[in-house]
């Protein structure tokens, strides 16, 4: 696949260093903002405008598939979604971080109403992660939550708590519910595959995936469940918590919201109709206690700095709060936030790569979810006409992968070592990240 | 301030009510009271030459487009109290003492229905049909129908149109003023042809059914009867009636968009209504219960009484289901808070206005949560919209003057009268333009055996109330009288 990408922010590296080594990558820059870590990159580097029909004309952008604006300026990458389309049918992916503008491209009106030059997605990587975190924080105790077929199967991270029943036990003696696998576990921050001797231990990050009902049984058998979370506290009141505050008001939680500039305090207690707005800043001990922040159900870290994000959600957890999700800006703090106990980590990043994954992935297949911050992932993959029949234990599998799903016609299976493999089932398999090639090509031999 | 200016626009209301006078006149002419014909004549055509005599005054001012804020509150605190003289003018043709008929006509412009008559035989029906028209007239607000049907004021409508009713909100249906105006009219004239035809058909006589409609849309409370609604013996009458006052009681902005353009969800989406509503039930249940247990009353009269008179008192209408002066003191307590509420914004009903306890209870609730929460940011809201800091402030000290008056005038009738019942309720009766309050002067009794200091302050609270202070607050400041002659 020819992918042009137009921009050298944080992101655009991201995507690159994700896809240089399967597809033919062109990165286009304005002059002199190149960063040094494109130089590591097998990719093609062209100066220039992203508006400059010049430019993409010398360039071949014709011939491209996809064109991924994500430059730092909004109007600079509509301008360059619009350009190419002068020239070619190209798919176009481009990047918003203004609610206004991304309104503007982005609502069921404009969708009605699509024509050939139009921008075919629009990624606000903010609203995406507004989504995810409302997602996790959803479904009580559990850690992470991905749902998949719809809703009908789900993958839920559970972190194994002290008088948990599964401690020490290996994974074939855990007295489960039918429909549900362990795909993975994340012991000391590293994510590997188990297999049925693997032991269970404290503190382990386990994944669990299977039918909703089977995860709920899962879930009141093993974790406190009739816990449902009505209180939540937000720290930053930024574009992703005026909208995760405004999701949650709609499902009647107590919410809390601190943000430090005054003006942005009076615009959020003017749009929001519950939430409680307090003006002060998140790392001020005295605010987080005499307002009781650390004991609302789930406390949230949105603010747009990784270090007071971090300082903010090691405070919290001094006080003892029981889930905390914090937002992580760079994709290399990732791991740090992970190893000194937060929950779950959280990235805009992470969540607009995993949607310009979906866009990419050719062949069926597309990734469903990233897992810890993209060690993991969730694949969703279609059975070529060609495949034979075959068992899954029989299956030589070239890496380790686990198929969490299987989607035949309506029916959604969980399967085990005896079930079968058809033509035209579709798969959910749970993968390392740096197998994901291998597993792709068994497949699709 | 420009005084041939404010003098051309005084002529032009004159000549407008002198046309309104012939009215009655014409009414008189056919139920073939002559008498009357005579004494509503000769009040229009002081009318007339009074605005002739305004107008020739004010001759090279004819275009209102610079009127100034000042002028705007002066024109209409001059148009309600000269009109109110000229309306009090027939009154003397049937021997009423000129402070008494004063003090009726201003009763029946501000719609609030005290009355100074003790006997109502010695008077014909024009008599009665004059001082219910007048209620109607003033229920709408007479600068409202003069904008309404005279093209000459054009923009400064704007002014005089908000200057009359200063609600916390700028409430236009239509973009242009005159058609603002009209749209008001419009919904109150056909709401109280509907009610005239109800009554018809429920059996009230056909001139009281026009009567008591006219004084229940205005939320005014005159009736032809000296004992009020309570005389017709009829619980339909009552009930509907009831309907009515509730009716006028909502913003008739609202009602316009709710009956006339089909958007039910603007009347009951409205925070203001809902909680008038919530108001009226959570009331009536408590009166509903006293009634039932202390005056050994049957289930339907209580209910019947207790809806009534909640909705009576609330919108300050003042008719009457029963003589509430004669009830336990705790019924009468719940009665007296109801004078305090008032309305809704935009009604016929005067009062304090339900928006303005509702923004207070919500003022109040506020400065607890920040109590407790010291570092929270917690606005106001009405209706989900954030109430600006300048209309918060306005709002509270609205209600600040509205208490100092009503101390200061309360206290002043104790002394004249020696009966704080008088003196108290009295001027929340008035200033609230309720109409009957307790003990002599109740439903039952009169206002006409009162000292006359006392109809004088009561007057002067009468057009204070129905003018929300404003244009009255205005004149005690010096700058206000800085006349321009050029």
């Amino acid at each position: 696949m020819e992918i042009l990408i137009y921009g050298t922010t944080e992101m655009s590296y991201l995507v690159a260093s994700r896809l240089h080594q399967q597809h033919n990558i062109t990165i286009l820059h304005e002059p002199g903002e190149l960063g040094e870590k494109f130089g590591n990159l097998d990719v093609r580097i062209v100066e220039g405008s992203g508006g400059d029909l010049a430019v993409l004309e010398h360039i071949e952008a014709k011939k491209s598939d996809l064109f991924i604006a994500c430059s730092l300026l909004d109007e600079a990458n509509i301008v360059a979604c619009w350009t190419i389309k002068k020239i070619a049918d190209t798919e176009t992916i481009c990047f918003i971080n203004k609610a206004s503008l991304y309104k503007n491209f982005s609502s069921s009106t404009h969708d009605r109403y699509h024509v050939k030059y139009d921008i075919d997605s629009i990624i606000w990587p903010e609203k995406l992660l507004t989504q995810d975190i409302f997602r996790i924080i959803s479904v009580p105790e559990a850690l992470d939550v991905e749902y998949l077929a719809g809703g009908k199967a789900k993958l839920f991270e559970y972190r194994i708590k002290e008088g948990s029943a599964m401690i020490d036990t290996s994974i074939m003696d855990c007295k489960f519910p039918k429909n549900v696998l362990i795909p993975g576990i994340t012991r000391e921050g590293k994510l590997f595959i188990p297999n049925g001797s693997t032991t269970i231990l404290l503190d382990d990050k386990v994944f669990f995936i299977g039918l909703s009902t089977a995860l709920d049984t899962l879930a009141a058998d093993f974790f406190k469940h009739d816990k449902k979370v009505k209180s939540v506290s937000i720290i930053g009141g930024g574009s992703v918590g005026f909208m995760l505050a405004e999701k949650l008001e709609r499902t009647d939680k107590k919410i809390k919201l601190i943000e430090q500039s005054q003006e942005r305090c009076e615009f959020l207690a003017n749009s929001l109709k519950k939430t409680l707005v307090l003006q002060g800043n998140g790392t001020d001990l005295e605010l987080l206690q005499s307002e009781s922040i650390a004991t609302a159900d789930v406390c949230i870290c949105t603010t747009d700095n990784d270090e007071k994000n971090l300082l903010c959600s090691l405070l919290m957890k001094q006080l003892g709060s029981k889930r905390i999700v914090t937002r992580v800006g760079n994709i290399q703090n990732y791991q740090l936030f992970e190893h000194v106990g937060i929950d779950v980590v959280v990235s805009p990043k992470a969540s607009a790569l995993t949607e310009v994954l979906n866009r990419v992935q050719v062949q069926d297949v597309d990734v469903l979810a990233l897992i810890e911050g993209g060690k993991g992932e969730v694949l969703r993959l279609t059975l070529p006409d060609t495949f034979k029949e075959i068992q899954i234990k029989d299956l030589k599998l070239s890496a380790n992968a686990i198929i969490g799903v299987i989607i035949r016609g309506k029916e959604v299976l969980i399967p085990n070592g005896l079930a079968l493999l058809l033509p035209q089932d579709l798969l959910k398999i749970f993968v390392m990240k740096e197998d994901s090639d291998k597993i792709k090509e068994f497949f699709f031999r | 301030m420009k005084l041939p200016l404010i003098a051309s626009a005084l002529g032009i209301i004159l000549l407008a009510f002198g046309g309104i006078l012939l009215l009655p006149a014409a009414f008189a002419g056919i139920e073939n009271e002559y008498f009357a014909v005579i004494a509503f004549i000769v009040a229009s055509i002081c009318s007339f030459a009074l605005g002739f005599l305004c107008r020739w005054y004010g001759r090279l001012y004819r275009n209102f487009d610079l009127l100034k804020r000042t002028d705007g509150l002066l024109i209409v605190t001059l148009t309600w109290v000269v009109v109110a003289a000229i309306g009090a003018l027939p009154y003397l043709f049937f021997g009423l003492h000129p402070l008494d008929a004063y003090f009726e006509s201003v009763s029946g412009f501000t719609t609030t229905g005290a009355t100074i008559l003790t006997d109502f035989s010695l008077y014909p029906k024009a008599f009665f049909f004059w001082r219910s028209l007048t209620q109607w007239l003033g229920g709408m607000g007479i600068i409202v129908l003069f904008v309404a049907i005279l093209p000459q004021f054009g923009v400064a409508g704007r002014q005089i149109f908000f200057a009359e009713a200063p609600g916390p909100s700028e409430d236009k249906i239509t973009p242009r003023i005159a058609h603002t105006a009209k749209a008001l009219w419009l919904i109150y004239l056909l709401l109280t042809v509907l009610e005239i035809l109800l009554l018809t058909l429920a059996g009230m006589p056909f001139f009281d059914a026009i009567c008591n409609s006219l004084t229940t849309m205005a939320a005014g409370g005159f009736s032809p009867h000296p004992q009020s609604i309570m005389g017709y013996q009829n619980n339909t009458v009552t009930w509907i009636i009831s309907l009515f006052m509730l009716l006028a009681g909502a913003s008739f902005a609202l009602q316009y968009k709710c009956f006339i353009k089909g958007k039910v969800k603007a009347l009951f989406g409205n925070e203001e209504f809902r909680f008038y509503l919530t108001i009226i039930t959570i009331f009536s249940l408590f009166l509903f219960y006293f009634l039932f247990n202390t005056q050994a009353n049957t289930f339907s009269d209580s209910l019947r009484d207790s809806v009534f008179q909640i909705l009576s008192i609330l919108t300050t209408t003042g008719f009457s289901s029963a003589d509430f002066a004669l009830w336990a003191v705790p019924a009468q307590a719940i009665i007296f808070a109801m004078m305090f509420i008032g309305g809704c914004a935009g009604s016929a009903g005067g009062g304090i206005k339900v928006v303005r306890i509702l923004f207070v209870g919500k003022f109040l609730k506020r400065e607890i949560d920040q109590l407790v929460h010291p570092k929270a940011i917690l606005p106001i809201k009405l209706g989900g919209v954030t109430v600006q800091d300048d209309i918060q402030r306005q709002m509270i000290s609205f209600l600040l003057f509205y208490i100092v008056l009503m101390i200061f005038s309360g206290l002043t009738v104790t002394m004249i009268e020696h009966d704080a019942a008088i003196g108290f309720a009295g001027t929340a009766a008035t200033i609230g333009n309720v109409g009957p309050g307790f003990g002599a002067i109740g439903p039952m009794g009169s206002f006409g055996f009162l000292h006359p200091l006392t109809k004088i302050i009561f007057i002067i609270d009468m057009l204070v109330g129905r003018l929300e202070l404003i244009p009255f607050l205005a004149m005690f400041c010096p700058d206000f009288w800085s006349f321009n002659k050029n």
